[in-house]
């Protein structure tokens, strides 16, 4: 049985009395225990992916089509007062930014606290444990000093780890990770990633794991898809998806990120610049135009998501006929 | 250029009138050498001081003490006149592309405005050196009517790097100037650092806390801790050989770029965790100060108390 199961998800923002999809027909599932990576450049879709299984679209200007099926019920078709049941208790999210995500005029305990006292029927002693076993599992050191204390008097791990606390508070069955680690330098990133390793491990949630860093996945994930302008255009387990790229997208991604383990003198660039939303083609392969020494009949007309071994799912057929370009801009 | 026992302490105020209660040491007592046509890196976490270093160089931050010799000169004084030689020589770039350019300005005009504080071009020449600016970092002519707001993060970061060669300076200092970038893009920025360099000679201070982007670009590496060096040596100096604990924490937390090992680095991380806080505090004399360089080669420079301390 699937945790979560999102079926041809739409999300739209009106512009000039029109909509765009920014997410453009996305379907995946998450499984218990699973951490399942989304990776992308900035404008591809996966925060706005994420924000709305939490249900944090709506009024005029949104328009979010499709299923999100979380057991029986579709998160879509919920009133917000079911949703609220269910955001933060099953379904929690940790986002990039932790200073802005903290009140800054309340108490970290008191931060912690809101969710327990919203979604749970704990006494107010009950609760003020609980808040200094979540503190301390999170790994700070001295609870109560901590719970005392206010946002701006903790150094930007500390922050994640309070809204990792947060978000661990009530069990959730599904934990979003929007770029937890982003803000953070890579000492404190280790230590987050492993973290949120373990919790996962003791508490079998799936998490959903939004990043940019190739870095993070690698050392995160189980599997992982690639989004590129709205769609998925690349699904694999992890092993299979470093060890064996096939969208020329992921192959180029990879291509160009500085290694530590090679004295290679120049990066791979790749041409051109992710679309941005009106002037996004709608129709046909939508990465052809950064890849224009591949041949146009190398692309499907309507790309459909081909099963190309057990796991492993890549849009287009043009993977099939892509090679590298040189820096003289001959294939080789 | 050179640095000498360069510091840089802030007050902080309190109690009555404000006296001065106490000082930060953001920067305290580093040198640092540069040669021209090398990229220089300087790595740490935030807070360690690399963007103040950054700072005081150039001359936004006021420096406690120390010297900075430009080409032999001493420039400590200069730095904080506008029209100085120095101000032409030495340029910066700094790490949020958006925010340091003017956004009621057009590009040519943001382009113009070093031509004119130090080249005093007439307008015809001062627009052709603007088109030859704008040729060099790749962007379309027509992109001089238009407004920063325009541009993705790339292209402006782009423009940022033209406005600093404008003046055709020796000396530039890259102030983490890809880590807002996607990974596309900041290939494309880094590569195309690179081209400029071979071809103006110029010499980079690289700021950055991305060990994948340091050892990419830089020749000379040092290591920053709580305000001093720890450690710096060449690049192959660092990367094989790293002698100081937190060398060595900050290699070991870096993210592989392969899936296999992952859970074995994991416990070797975690292990290497537990020895790192209980010998960090050897790092310190006694009045918490990281210890002066000791050198172990011509290149590498390790702190430690005694030589014997390195292993």
């Amino acid at each position: 049985m699937d945790l979560l199961a999102v079926r041809n998800l739409h999300v739209g923002f009106r512009i000039n009395d029109a909509f765009y999809d920014a997410v453009d027909g996305v379907s995946f599932t998450l499984k218990n225990n699973e951490i399942l990576a989304i990776v992308g450049e900035s404008g591809c879709g996966k925060s706005t992916l994420a924000t709305s299984i939490i249900g944090l679209h709506h009024g005029r200007n949104v328009r979010v089509t499709g299923e999100i099926l979380y057991g029986e019920r579709n998160l879509l078709e919920l009133s917000e007062e079911e949703m609220d049941h269910i955001r933060g208790a099953e379904i929690a999210m940790i986002f990039q930014d932790p200073l802005s995500a903290l009140n800054p005029l309340m108490r970290i305990g008191d931060q912690i606290e809101e969710a327990l006292t919203y979604h749970t029927e704990l006494s107010k002693v009950e609760r003020e444990e609980r808040v200094l076993q979540l503190l301390k599992q999170v790994g700070i050191h001295r609870p109560e000093q901590t719970a005392r204390q206010f946002p701006h008097q903790l150094s930007g791990g500390m922050r994640q780890r309070v809204m990792i606390a947060i978000a661990i508070s009530c069990k959730p069955k599904i934990i979003i990770a929007d770029e937890p680690t982003t803000a953070l330098d890579v000492t404190i990133q280790a230590q987050i990633l492993d973290l949120l390793k373990e919790l996962q491990k003791e508490t079998g949630a799936g998490i959903i794991l939004i990043t940019h860093d190739l870095g993070v996945v690698a050392e995160m994930a189980d599997r992982v898809m690639v989004m590129y302008a709205g769609e998925i255009i690349e699904e694999a387990p992890v092993q299979k998806l470093f060890s064996n790229p096939r969208h020329p997208y992921t192959r180029l991604l990879f291509h160009s990120m500085p290694q530590l383990h090679s004295t290679k003198k120049r990066l791979h660039v790749i041409e051109g610049i992710v679309p941005s939303l009106i002037n996004l083609p709608r129709s046909g392969c939508r990465f052809s135009h950064r890849i224009p020494w591949i041949p146009k009949e190398a692309h499907e007309e309507q790309p459909k998501f081909h099963k190309i071994s057990k796991d492993h799912f890549v849009k287009c057929t043009c993977w099939k006929y892509f090679r590298f370009r040189d820096e003289k801009g001959e294939a080789d | 250029m050179q640095v000498v026992d360069l510091k840089v302490h802030y007050p902080i105020r309190g109690g009555f009138f404000n006296s001065v209660i106490d000082w930060v040491y953001a920067v305290d007592g580093i040198d640092m050498e540069f040669e021209q046509g090398k990229t220089y890196g300087l790595v740490g976490e935030s807070g360690c001081g690399k963007s103040t270093t950054g700072k005081a160089l150039i001359g936004l931050e006021k420096i406690t003490s120390g010297k900075i010799l430009f080409e032999g000169e001493d420039v400590t004084k200069d730095r904080k006149s506008r029209t100085s030689h120095f101000h032409r020589e030495v340029q910066m770039i700094f790490q949020d592309s958006h925010s340091s350019l003017n956004p009621r300005k057009r590009i040519a005009d943001i382009l113009a405005e070093p031509i004119r504080n130090f080249l005093h071009l007439p307008p015809r020449e001062e627009m052709k050196k603007i088109d030859e600016l704008l040729e060099i970092v790749g962007m379309p002519a027509d992109s001089k009517e238009k407004y920063p707001h325009e541009f993705s993060g790339g292209q402006k970061q782009r423009i940022n790097i033209a406005r600093a060669l404008a003046t055709n300076p020796k000396l530039i200092i890259a102030d983490e100037p890809v880590s807002a970038l996607d990974l596309s893009v900041q290939a494309q920025v880094l590569n195309f650092m690179k081209d400029v360099q071979k071809e103006f000679g110029l010499t980079y201070l690289f700021i950055s806390h991305d060990l994948g982007v340091v050892k990419h670009m830089c020749d000379y590496i040092y290591i920053m801790y709580k305000g001093r060096f720890v450690e710096c040596g060449t690049k192959e100096d660092i990367y094989e050989n790293p002698k100081h604990l937190y060398t060595k924490r900050l290699l070991s937390s870096i993210p592989a770029s392969t899936p296999v090992g992952r859970e074995k680095r994991k416990s070797a991380r975690q292990a290497f965790e537990k020895v790192y806080e209980k010998h960090i505090h050897k790092a310190f004399d006694e009045n918490g100060r990281v210890y002066d360089l000791i050198p172990l080669s011509d290149t590498h420079y390790v702190s430690a108390s005694s030589k014997k301390e390195i292993v």
